[in-house]
């Protein structure tokens, strides 16, 4: 058990975060690209910057949005997101163990705030996913994806929480170990590829839907030569 | 505590107007179709080779892979769009919508897609698929609501924008706005109502007339005048149907000493492009740009019209030569300005009504025309009210989209498309809502006729034509009785 444990926070986890890490770079990159080649092809370049940075800030941190419409979702998805972001990178053990492999600190979290936002994380997240099976209109959109991830996501929080708070015996404290370390392992693979990209593409979504409406000049005759409809009326 | 989205009876309850028992029943929307070269079976091979041009000569792409990536399918925006809280159909969740179209790209047009394809098999489009995106795509009157509230900023309306193209490419769009676009670029009179030169001048000789006989006053509309600061187009439906607003506009040019010209060459601002074809979309704007350029004029000034004011304002620099192109301005912005410079006065004690304002779609929404008309409005009308919400989160009028073009589809539009709307101003009591847009003026004349609301659409200019108040050396008649 020992070196499976080993394995898996050792090789495996370096693996995994690596994959994470690049494959987050190339749709980072990808996007940007994208959006550069749009912007070299529009017949005008100006852009409302200003507007899109103020609407990226809004939807960032969505406070404003929390008591305009839909009230109960926006509470639970801002307070879903709040712990999953923060637990991860400023948790007092997860920061200790970057530091003795890579002598890399940070500021930590205290550890009353840690328990609390794995908490709400937790019951937030069922809460999102309850909501996502009780609405019919969420139901309607959602593909097996969506059902998963917000379960997917609680794996490592729960088993996490119980490694750091229950009183309980070596052996089972190891298998939670195990699930916490697997199931990170596995977000870490699957967020490049899925709709957990967001959590790099959503700083330049305004950007991209104010640059998206520059069209490029002269599209008719390019398009209709290739068409074989140059010419042709309306 | 619950959790779930508006339960069907409360999106009952949202709507206060009683329901009409012609209400009940979805109204289907049923466009006729526009269909040329017509071959069942090989549409959706058609399809897929349009949009594989398109996107190889247009900007799409980048947005695609960036909606594909961020799509979260949360259902935020089914509290947003208009059409889905009448109908209550699923079909109709802006965020459904695009997924038709997302996932033609997804399947047929990324790797990921082909790879998937190979393995699992993902299912060649079919005609079944085109036909529900024709209906669903005609569906949305393009009020572009719904991106404000998507948290991962998917633009539904660039979606439902570029699917409408893609159709069109393959013959089909409705008919309306087929035929109107053919007369516009290709017809012997060069613009969508099919209206000659000599209609124009005659309207035009008309109004003058009329104008004196109101105000005593004489008001030319000057025909091709070169080198004017303004080359004023407006929707060329006003000089048929909106003859007070035009009026209201010459006086306000009048009063104010500006220089400004319509051409009688091309005096139609309306462009159909916007809401099925951006190659259309590209010539209506270059031969109004040309017209501009022929008269040698300084900018180009648009009149009381939504669609028209963006189109002109935001693809004029896109195709004429970006920020070397003329300027383009809507008639309330040189109104304003006039205002503002105190060259323009208005009578405070003329309109005594209650008033209110109605955003139009394509000139709110992004935040460019929303204080300014209601700074005029305010400067006169005693009794201003504000619908809600307003400004840049208005409700469409539901004619939005090209809609309004289309008469068969009028059951649709007061009943599915604008019921909020009509419950909206309903609530203000107000007794005219101002449209400075001619398709929201005539698709909220026939909602409140439906809807049974009693307020009277009118536009801006038409209420400035109220309250203007002349220079006493421009006076030449006392004010007319009216029994002469």
């Amino acid at each position: 058990m020992q070196q499976l444990l080993d394995f898996v926070s050792g090789p495996l986890f370096r693996l995994t975060f690596l994959i994470m890490i690049l494959g987050l770079l190339r749709t980072f990159v990808l996007d940007l690209w994208g959006a550069w080649d749009a912007y070299r092809r529009a017949g005008d370049k100006k852009l409302a910057w200003g507007d899109a940075f103020s609407k990226t800030i809004q939807w960032l941190f969505p406070v404003r949005r929390v008591f305009t419409r839909r009230p109960l979702y926006s509470l639970f998805s801002i307070l879903f997101h709040v712990g999953l972001i923060l637990v991860p990178i400023f948790y007092l053990g997860h920061v200790q163990l970057w530091e003795e492999s890579t002598g890399l600190s940070w500021w930590t979290l205290p550890h009353f705030w840690a328990d609390l936002l794995t908490l709400t994380t937790i019951i937030f997240g069922l809460l999102l996913f309850l909501g996502r099976l009780i609405s019919s209109e969420a139901r309607y959109l959602s593909r097996s994806q969506d059902y998963l991830w917000p379960i997917l996501l609680v794996v490592p929080f729960v088993s996490g929480y119980f490694c750091a708070n229950l009183n309980i015996s070596p052996a089972s404290y190891q298998v939670f170990m195990l699930i916490h370390i697997l199931s990170g392992e596995l977000i870490f693979v699957l967020i490049p590829f899925t709709k957990i990209a967001h959590c790099v593409l959503m700083p330049l979504s305004q950007f991209i839907i104010s640059l998206a409406w520059k069209f490029p000049a002269r599209i008719d005759d390019k398009i209709g030569a290739t068409m074989d409809k140059k010419g042709v009326g309306v | 505590m619950r959790i779930g989205l508006i339960t069907p009876e409360e999106r009952e309850k949202a709507f206060k107007t009683p329901k009409k028992p012609d209400v009940i029943e979805k109204q289907k929307l049923n466009v006729r179709y526009h269909v040329e070269d017509y071959e069942v079976g090989s549409r959706p091979r058609r399809f897929l080779e349009a949009f594989a041009v398109i996107l190889k000569h247009t900007n799409y792409r980048f947005a695609l892979e960036h909606f594909i990536r961020m799509s979260a399918k949360c259902a935020r925006c089914a509290v947003q769009c208009p059409v889905y809280l009448a109908t209550g159909d699923k079909c109709d969740i802006p965020c459904h919508r695009s997924e038709l179209l997302l996932s033609v790209y997804r399947r047929h047009f990324t790797m990921g897609g082909m790879f998937r394809g190979r393995l699992f098999g993902n299912g060649y489009l079919t005609d079944d698929e085109i036909e529900e995106m024709a209906e669903s795509f005609w569906n949305c009157t393009a009020c572009r609501r719904c991106t404000l509230e998507c948290p991962a900023g998917i633009d539904h309306a660039l979606l439902t924008h570029l699917g409408r193209f893609i159709l069109s490419e393959i013959g089909i769009a409705p008919r309306a706005l087929v035929v109107s676009t053919r007369e516009q670029l290709e017809g012997a009179t060069g613009n969508t109502s099919a209206l000659p030169v000599p209609a124009l001048q005659d309207t035009l000789e008309f109004l003058e007339e009329d104008i004196f006989d109101d105000k005593g006053v004489e008001v030319k509309f000057p025909l091709d005048v070169e080198r004017s600061e303004y080359l004023f187009t407006p929707a060329v439906s006003d000089f048929l149907m909106e003859a007070e607003t035009l009026m209201g506009i010459a006086a306000v040019f009048k009063a104010t000493g500006g220089s400004w010209t319509i051409s009688t060459n091309y005096y139609d601002a309306i462009n159909y492009g916007l809401f099925y074809n951006d190659r259309i979309l590209e010539r209506v704007i270059r031969k109004l740009y040309a017209e501009a350029e022929r008269l040698k004029t300084d900018s180009i000034l648009i009149g009381e019209c939504g669609h028209a004011s963006r189109t002109a304002r935001y693809f004029v620099p896109i195709h004429c030569g970006g920020s070397k192109a003329k300027p383009v301005y809507n008639i309330m912005e040189y109104t304003h300005k006039m205002l503002e410079e105190g060259k323009l006065k208005l009578d405070p004690n003329v309109v005594t009504e209650t008033v209110t304002y109605h955003d139009p779609c394509n000139i709110a929404r992004q935040g460019w025309l929303v204080d300014k008309p209601r700074e005029i409005v305010r400067a006169f009308c005693k009794n201003y009210v504000e619908m809600k919400p307003n400004k840049t989160e208005n409700l469409c009028c539901g004619g939005g989209g090209g809609s309004v073009s289309i008469d068969e589809i009028r059951p649709y539009r007061t009943t599915v498309g604008g019921r909020a709307k009509a419950d909206q101003i309903r609530e203000t009591g107000a007794k005219y809502v101002i449209a400075p847009c001619a398709n929201c003026k005539k698709q909220l004349r026939e909602l409140l006729e439906d809807q049974e609301v009693d307020c009277e659409v009118i536009g801006l200019h038409d209420l400035i034509y109220k309250a203007i108040i002349f220079n006493d050396k421009d006076i030449n008649k006392p004010k007319p009785d009216k029994e002469d």
